[in-house]
């Protein structure tokens, strides 16, 4: 069930990037030397990288929460969501907050990364889908490959690769134990 | 629009309530003329709100419903067992109709029309039989028609209004206009005539007097009192009725005959102004009079006011009777009303989010006056958050409900449930007045209804098994609500058979939840009924044993940060024991901080502190006065970088009944601690409670102390099969 309407989520949020012909902006940034872009709708805001409070049983993904004005937003280590190592704090590091949509409800989630580069606009006929293997990250994270000056930046499902429920799940079987039937179950 | 819709739904559901109470309690002998009394002001009131927001299924319903109510009122049928379960469904019915007004819908839905005709057909079957039981009674007993006169209630939901100016009005430089026009801001006015019956001929007439009555009928939400307020200025000065909406068609008539004017005129204009109906004034004249006159009544001009009042003094008593009785239940509705005030929920949360926002901003406030080391400055903080720590006791109070009504919800439950299963069960309520928070009390409401269920299902055993065992043939089924170290408690109890521990092991292993092999304490075993797939009865009813059972009530009350617990006695009965937070928006926390992070252990759970002494531990135990008391290191178990400073502490800590140390390295002291929840992103996350914000901006994580003991002793058990550690074993004992 909640499968299906994480397909839906994608499916909204592919025709709203790729659709048309109009041409959209993209927030991109640097994460291990690559260059990643996510809809710049999505982005909330940046923040510089500091204050983080590291929650204790949790996989390495997930760095802590921060106090975001009044409110705890959880921090996610794009790097390591992406079975990378866990990036190191460097002097450029920020959080990307990002807003994503699940069941209806709002979740915001910060997002590390190594450095913000710019907001680029990509016209739709540049975006290529993605290739079925090759990026070093699960095809499904990846909305299209958008061309800038002759060179591929990703562009992030960012409602994919920021699923609550997913993450959720892996961080149950981080903790799992046998008196949870869910841990199980997954 | 909407919120008119909304506003109804939700008082005509508070009136279905009290219906439903009543009749439950007639059920089981309550005499009481004041309970009927009650049961058919509750469904006048929702068919008259249905009728004014033009919802007419609902006011149909209602008034097939209402006319059952009023035969049995009127003493002319008598209750029956079959009635009330009628009258019951018709309330059910009313409640299918209100849901779908809550969905949006104005029309019927047609599958509940279909459902509410079924009903509909039952009660005129009870009604319809004593229709004839009326006319036959009505010949024989005119003494029971006088009591109808009083007790017919005239259609209208309107205010009459009856205003006769006096002759100094004007002079005293009122206009009667500007009245009217005032009244206005209250309502509609619906239909008004202008009396000039006073004006004498033309010689005699005083330019400068004022000969004008007014017959005002206003549709309006305002109270009597506010009404009358309009014309206070001239209030000494004139004659004034005012009849509220659904006054007794006898209060109209009584009008009548303190007016002045003739009372047929009188009538005419109640009739025109739609007050009441022809028939309702020529019925009631005739009961008034002497019989047979009706006829003639109407054509008569001038009926002697003298007539009247001779047969006044007939009717007078009952008409004055329950004139008085109107009047005291307006004032009690008033004085009700006076005391509460309906806020919407909303506004209710966004307060208690402000509170915890200054909670927060209060306690920055503090810190920094106590490092500037100004005595003045701190000395007036902490004033300031002595104050905010009351405004956040209060506000919280605000949102604290007795639990009492979720409880009586059950009563109809328990009588529906062991009919249809055919037991004889009891239940008794105590600590209704226990009060929890609003949120909790909605969420509470499913989980108890399985375990009610599930109680009088497969708990209490039919009346012969019980009879056979010597125990008394009802059954009994207990809610409990009580408050107990910050939290409250609410217990299901039945005395039925109880949890049979190797039928239970058995169907564990046959459904794979546990190995043939595994040794399990009893108490372990009977836990197991909480694992998602489990379910004891070989019978399935439609009533539980679907296999969705505890393992979702275990759930629902984890999710607000609760627990609950089996105990059980073959043959004597099962205790379950939910146990819930106070509230999910501000505790007293414990700060504490190993490292650079914080800790805030809820103040309730803490029994003491002490420093930890390496020579007095042994494992993972340490002697506190000569007790066992096993602790967990927080450094150890969250695994928190950096070595351990000289000096550790221990906060002993209660949970659930059972007492553990929480190694730390520094202890911060009170705080008062506004929960944020952490998010979907960590609802699997055991151990940790929620967070909230330090007043330096940092966040601090809440520890669930009784999940978190769970877990360190899970985390043992695993660690010590096969058993390492002699500390181990006796933790995953006392587990």
């Amino acid at each position: 069930m909640s499968n299906l309407v994480k397909a839906q989520n994608g499916a909204v949020t592919a025709a709203k990037s790729t659709g048309g012909g109009d041409t959209h902006q993209y927030l991109t940034f640097t994460l291990g030397g690559e260059m990643f872009a996510v809809g710049i709708l999505n982005v909330k805001e940046i923040i510089e990288y500091g204050n983080l409070t590291e929650i204790p049983m949790m996989p390495a993904f997930i760095r802590g929460v921060i106090n975001l004005r009044g409110a705890v937003v959880p921090v996610v280590d794009l790097a390591a969501r992406f079975g990378g190592k866990i990036s190191a704090v460097q002097r450029r590091t920020c959080i990307v907050i990002v807003e994503v949509t699940q069941e209806d409800a709002r979740h915001d989630i910060g997002i590390m990364v190594d450095a913000v580069s710019e907001v680029l606009e990509i016209p739709a006929r540049d975006i290529e889908p993605p290739p079925a293997f090759g990026a070093k990250i699960r095809a499904d994270f990846i909305a299209g490959m958008g061309k800038v000056d002759g060179k591929f930046v990703i562009i992030l499902e960012i409602q994919r690769v920021l699923s609550v429920d997913e993450m959720a799940l892996l961080a149950n079987v981080n903790q799992a134990s046998p008196s949870d039937p869910e841990a199980i179950a997954a | 629009m909407e919120e008119i819709y909304s506003v109804f739904a939700q008082e005509a559901r508070e009136q279905l309530t009290a219906m439903e109470d009543g009749l439950l309690r007639m059920e089981q002998g309550d005499q009481d003329a004041e309970t009927l009394n009650a049961i058919f002001r509750a469904a006048h009131t929702i068919k008259g709100a249905s009728g004014v927001v033009e919802i007419h299924h609902v006011e149909k319903f209602t008034h097939i419903l209402e006319n059952l109510l009023d035969k049995l009122r009127n003493g002319e049928m008598q209750v029956s067992s079959d009635m009330i379960t009628a009258l019951l469904q018709g309330c059910d019915h009313i409640g299918a109709l209100l849901d779908r007004v809550d969905q949006g819908y104005m029309d019927e839905d047609p599958a509940v029309a279909a459902a509410g005709e079924a009903t509909a057909a039952t009660l005129r079957a009870f009604t319809g039989g004593a229709a004839t039981a009326e006319q036959a009674g009505m010949v024989e007993a005119s003494v029971g028609t006088v009591e109808r006169a009083g007790g017919d209630t005239a259609i209208s939901d309107c205010w009459h209004i009856s205003i006769r100016f006096g002759r100094d009005v004007l002079r005293m430089g009122m206009e009667p206009l500007a009245f009217l026009r005032y009244l206005l801001n209250l309502g509609e006015i619906v239909h008004l005539t202008t009396l000039s019956d006073a004006m004498p001929l033309a010689e005699d007439m005083d330019p400068e007097a004022c000969y004008l009555g007014f017959e005002i009928t206003l549709r309006s939400h305002a109270t009597k009192e506010q009404i009358e307020n309009v014309f206070a200025f001239c209030r000494d000065e004139c004659d004034l009725y005012i009849l509220p909406p659904n006054s007794k068609v006898g209060d109209y008539l009584n009008l009548i005959e303190h007016l002045p004017e003739e009372n047929m005129r009188l009538g005419e204009i109640l009739v025109k102004s739609g007050a009441i109906t022809q028939e309702e004034l020529d019925q009631g004249l005739r009961r008034q009079k002497a019989a047979a006159k009706i006829a003639e009544a109407t054509e008569q001009p001038t009926p002697q006011l003298g007539d009247i009042l001779v047969d006044k003094k007939m009717v007078q008593p009952e008409i004055v009777e329950a004139a008085a009785a109107r009047q005291k239940q307006v004032q009690e509705k008033k004085t009700a009303e006076a005391r509460l005030i309906r806020v919407q929920a909303d506004k209710l949360d966004q307060l208690i989010d402000l509170v915890g926002e200054l909670v927060i901003a209060g306690a920055s406030a503090n810190l920094l006056a106590q490092k500037s080391g100004q005595g003045s400055l701190v000395e007036a903080t902490s004033v300031l958050s002595r104050l905010v720590e009351n405004i956040r006791d209060s506000a919280l109070q605000l949102r604290m409900v007795q639990i009492g009504e979720t409880f009586n919800r059950f009563n109809r439950v328990v009588r529906d449930t062991s009919r249809e299963l055919g037991k004889d069960i009891d239940l008794v309520i105590s600590g209704a007045e226990t009060e929890l928070d609003k949120s909790v009390v909605e969420k509470i409401g499913d989980p108890l209804m399985h375990l009610v269920r599930n109680a009088m299902d497969h708990g209490i055993e039919p009346a012969e098994v019980r009879e056979a065992k010597g125990k008394p043939v009802k059954g009994r089924l207990e809610l409990n609500a009580y408050h107990d170290s910050g939290s409250i408690v609410i217990e299901v109890v039945d005395d039925g058979g109880g949890l049979k521990a190797d039928k239970i092991q058995a169907k564990a292993i046959e459904k794979g939840i546990i190995q043939p092999g595994q040794t399990l304490s009893e108490q372990e075993i009977v836990n197991l009924i909480f694992e998602a797939g489990f379910s004891t009865m070989e019978k399935v009813s439609n009533l539980s044993g679907r296999g969705v059972g505890m393992d979702v009530v275990k759930r629902n009350i984890q999710a607000l940060r609760g627990t609950v617990d089996v105990k059980t006695e073959v043959d004597v009965g099962s205790r379950f024991i939910i146990r819930l937070p106070l509230t999910l928006a501000i505790i007293d926390g414990f700060l504490t901080s190993v490292g650079d992070a914080s800790y805030v252990i809820p103040l309730d759970s803490v029994v003491e502190c002490l420093a930890l002494q390496d020579d007095a531990t042994r494992g993972h135990m340490l002697n506190l006065r000569g007790e066992v008391l096993p602790f967990i290191r927080l450094r150890e178990f969250f695994d928190v970088e950096g070595a351990p400073p000289q000096r550790e502490n221990v906060v002993v800590i209660s949970a659930g009944g059972q007492k553990a140390g929480i190694v730390v390295d520094q202890l911060l002291g009170e705080f008062q601690t506004v929960i944020k929840p952490l998010g979907n992103l960590f609802k699997h996350l055991r151990g940790i409670g929620g967070s909230t914000i330090l007043g330096s901006g940092e966040v601090a994580l809440i520890l669930d102390v009784q999940a978190l003991t769970q877990l360190a002793g899970q985390a043992e058990e695993r660690r010590a099969s096969p058993p390492q550690r002699i500390g181990a074993a006796m933790l995953s004992e006392r587990e």
